[in-house]
C-alpha cells in the first residue's frame, strides 16, 4: 500500500535514495543525523555550559557597570574600566562566542567536533581563569593576570585546535569554513598579544608605546575574533532560523577577505601610531563589513519564515549598528583629530560602548536567544518527540519579556554614550540602571528556558505534540 | 493495542502532530516526509530534513519510529532519512506556508 496523498508542492519527486539496511531503517546522509544514541544523549552539553556561563557573566558584568557607572567617565586605561572591559569582552562576549563555535561549528560543517574532551577541557580553563583576570586587573597585578592569562590562553589554544581540525576534518573550504579558522587564529592571537602586554607592563622590554599596543591588541579581538566569526556563521544561521539561502556567495567571501586584509593592515598601524595607514585600514575593514551587510540583506530577501523573531531581529540589529564601529574608528584615528584618549568628548570610551553594547551585545544576546531554547529543547524534549506532548524550542521563551528585555538593552546605550561624551554622572546612572533592567529581564527569561532542563513541562504545553 | 492493519490516513494524522522544532510546523506541512507505504502492518517511512547537519535530524526520525509504533496495529516500523532528493522550500505546503507567513510568489 503506497501513501495516496503527498504533502509536498509541485516539483517534489519522491526518490528515496541510499538507504542503508536496519529494522528500523537508515540514514543516508552526514553527521551528526547518523550518530548514534549516546551521541544524541550528549550533544550541546558543552555549548549550553559556555552559553550558561556566558549568562552568569552578562549578569555579572552588568552589576560591575550597574554598580559604579561612574567608571565611564574616567580614562580608558583605568585599572576599573580595563577590568569591566574584559569582563564584559571575555566573560561575556567571548565565551557566548565559543558556546556558538562548539555549537554552529559541527551543524555549519557537517561534521562532529574534532574533540569534545579538548572543549571540556577549555570550559573549565575558561571558567577559572576569567574571573582571575577581571580581579587581577581591578588590583592592577601584572603577576596574577599573568597567571590567570596563562590558563586563559591555553583555553584558547584548546578551541584553536579543535576548530582547525574539524574545519580540516570536514573538508570545506568555503566562507564560513575560512571564517571560524581565521576568527580562532586571531582570538589566539589577541590573547598571546595581551599576554605580552601584561608581560611588558611588567618588565618594560618593548620600547613602543603601550597605548598603541593595547589599541592594536582590542582591534586584533574586536574585528579579527568578533566580525571575522560573523562575516562566516552569520551566512549558515541565518538561512537556518528563516528557511532562507545564501543566493550569493561572492560579497560573503569579498567582506571576509576585504576585512582580513584591512586588519592586516590596521593593527600595525595602530601599534606604531601610522594614523594615515590605520585610515586606510578601517577603511578596509569598513568596506568589508559593508560587502557582508549586502551579503545579509540579500540572504534575508530571500527567507520563507517573515516574521523574525526578537532574537534573530537583535541579532541583525546588532550587526547593523556595528558598521557605526569603523565610522567612529575613523573619527578618532584621523589625524587633525581633535578626540582623543582622554575622557569627555567622543573618545575611546563612547566608541567602546557603541561597539560593545550598541553592536556586540544585541549580537550575542540574539544568539542567546536562538541557541538556548534549542539546546533545552533538545536536551528536555528531544528524547520525548513522537512519545508525549512536548513544546516546541520557540515555545520556551516568553517572547513578549524577550523583547522588552532587548529593547531596553538597546536604548540603554543612548543615555551611556551621552554620558560617557559629557562626563554626566546623571546619564550614566540612568543608562546603567536601564540596563541592568534589561539585562534582568534577559535572564529571568532565560533562567525560565533553563528550568526546562529540570522540570520539562509535557502537557497541555503551546506548540504541544500528539493533542 | 488492538489488532487490525493501520491506515495511511492514519499514518500522516500521526505524522502531522510532530513539530519541527525550530519553526513549529508539523513535519509533514513542511515536506519532510517523502512517502509513507504500509503494508500488513509494517509501516514505512522515507523522511528528510531541511538542512542534512539539522542538530533535531536524529531526534526527529526517532520521534517518528516512535510515534508510529504507537498507532494500533502497527507490527514494525521503518524510518529512512534521506537527501536525495534534497529538501527545498518548494516542498512546503499549502497550509505550512500560511504558518510561515509565506506567500507562493515570494
Amino acid at each position: 500500500m503506497i501513501a495516496p496523498r503527498s504533502p509536498t508542492a509541485a516539483g517534489a519527486r519522491f526518490l528515496p535514495g541510499g538507504k542503508s539496511p536496519g529494522n528500523e531503517g537508515g540514514i543516508a546522509g552526514r553527521p551528526p543525523a547518523q550518530m548514534g544514541a549516546s551521541w544524541l544523549a550528549t550533544q550541546g552539553r558543552l555549548s549550553l555550559a559556555f552559553m550558561g556561563l556566558g549568562l552568569a557573566w552578562l549578569g555579572a558584568a552588568t552589576a560591575m557597570l550597574a554598580a559604579s557607572p561612574g567608571v565611564l567617565a574616567i580614562p580608558h586605561a583605568a585599572p576599573a574600566v580595563v577590568s569591566l572591559t574584559h569582563a564584559w569582552v571575555l566573560g561575556v562576549f567571548v565565551t557566548v562566542a565559543t558556546g556558538a563555535i562548539y555549537q554552529i561549528a559541527p551543524v555549519a560543517l557537517g561534521t562532529t567536533l574534532w574533540r569534545e574532551r579538548f572543549g571540556w577541557w577549555h570550559f573549565g580553563l575558561h571558567a577559572a581563569s576569567v574571573p582571575g583576570m577581571v580581579f587581577a586587573f581591578a588590583r592592577w597585578d601584572m603577576a596574577l593576570l599573568g597567571h590567570f592569562g596563562s590558563l586563559f590562553a591555553l583555553g584558547i589554544g584548546l578551541l584553536a585546535v579543535n576548530t582547525w581540525k574539524t574545519v580540516r576534518r570536514s573538508g570545506r573550504r568555503d566562507a564560513v569554513a575560512r571564517s571560524l579558522q581565521l576568527a580562532a587564529l586571531w582570538l589566539l592571537s589577541t590573547v598571546v598579544v595581551g599576554l605580552v602586554l601584561a608581560a611588558n607592563r611588567h618588565w618594560h622590554f618593548l620600547p613602543l608605546d603601550p597605548l598603541g599596543l593595547l589599541r592594536a591588541h582590542a582591534h586584533m579581538g574586536l574585528v579579527g575574533f568578533f566580525l571575522t566569526l560573523l562575516q562566516g556563521v552569520t551566512f549558515r544561521l541565518v538561512p537556518m532560523f528563516t528557511l532562507g539561502a545564501v543566493p550569493d556567495w561572492r560579497p560573503v567571501r569579498a567582506g571576509l577577505w576585504l576585512s582580513q586584509l584591512g586588519l592586516l593592515v590596521l593593527v600595525p598601524a595602530l601599534a606604531f601610531h601610522l594614523a594615515y595607514l590605520a585610515c586606510g585600514g578601517a577603511v578596509l575593514v569598513f568596506a568589508g563589513m559593508l560587502a557582508s551587510g549586502h551579503g545579509l540583506r540579500q540572504t534575508l530577501a530571500t527567507r520563507k519564515k517573515r516574521a523574525l523573531d526578537p532574537g534573530l531581529r537583535a541579532f541583525v540589529c546588532g550587526c547593523a549598528a556595528l558598521l557605526a564601529g569603523p565610522l567612529v574608528g575613523l573619527l578618532l584615528l584621523w589625524p587633525a583629530s581633535a578626540w582623543g584618549s582622554a575622557p569627555g568628548g567622543l573618545g575611546a570610551t563612547p566608541y567602546a560602548l557603541i561597539v560593545f553594547l550598541g553592536g556586540l551585545l544585541p549580537v550575542f544576546a540574539g544568539m542567546l536567544c536562538k541557541i538556548v531554547p534549542f539546546l533545552t529543547w533538545m536536551r528536555a524534549y528531544g528524547p520525548k518527540v513522537g512519545r508525549e506532548p512536548i513544546p516546541t524550542a520557540g515555545a520556551l521563551s516568553h517572547l513578549r519579556v524577550e523583547s522588552w528585555s532587548l529593547c531596553l538593552q538597546a536604548v540603554a546605550v543612548v543615555p551611556l554614550v551621552v554620558g560617557a561624551c559629557t562626563l554626566k554622572p546623571g546619564f550614566l546612572l540612568a543608562g546603567a540602571w536601564l540596563l541592568a533592567a534589561g539585562v534582568a529581564l534577559f535572564l529571568g527569561n532565560a533562567l525560565a528556558v533553563l528550568r526546562h532542563l529540570w522540570s520539562p513541562q509535557c502537557a497541555r504545553a503551546p506548540g504541544s505534540l500528539l493533542p | 493495542m488492538t489488532t487490525g492493519e493501520p491506515t495511511l490516513a492514519s499514518i500522516w494524522e500521526v505524522l502531522t502532530t510532530i513539530l519541527d522544532p525550530e519553526f513549529g510546523v508539523s513535519i509533514v506541512d513542511l515536506g519532510l516526509i517523502y512517502s509513507v507505504e504500509c503494508s500488513a502492518g509494517n509501516v514505512h517511512v522515507v523522511l528528510t530534513l531541511t538542512t542534512p547537519t539539522c542538530p533535531a535530524g536524529a531526534w526527529i526520525r526517532e520521534g517518528v519510529l516512535a510515534a508510529l509504533r504507537q498507532i494500533a496495529g502497527v507490527r514494525d516500523v521503518r524510518a529512512d532519512l534521506v537527501f536525495d532528493p534534497m529538501w527545498n522550500v518548494r516542498m512546503v505546503t499549502a497550509e505550512g506556508r500560511r504558518q510561515l507567513g509565506w506567500s507562493i510568489g515570494a
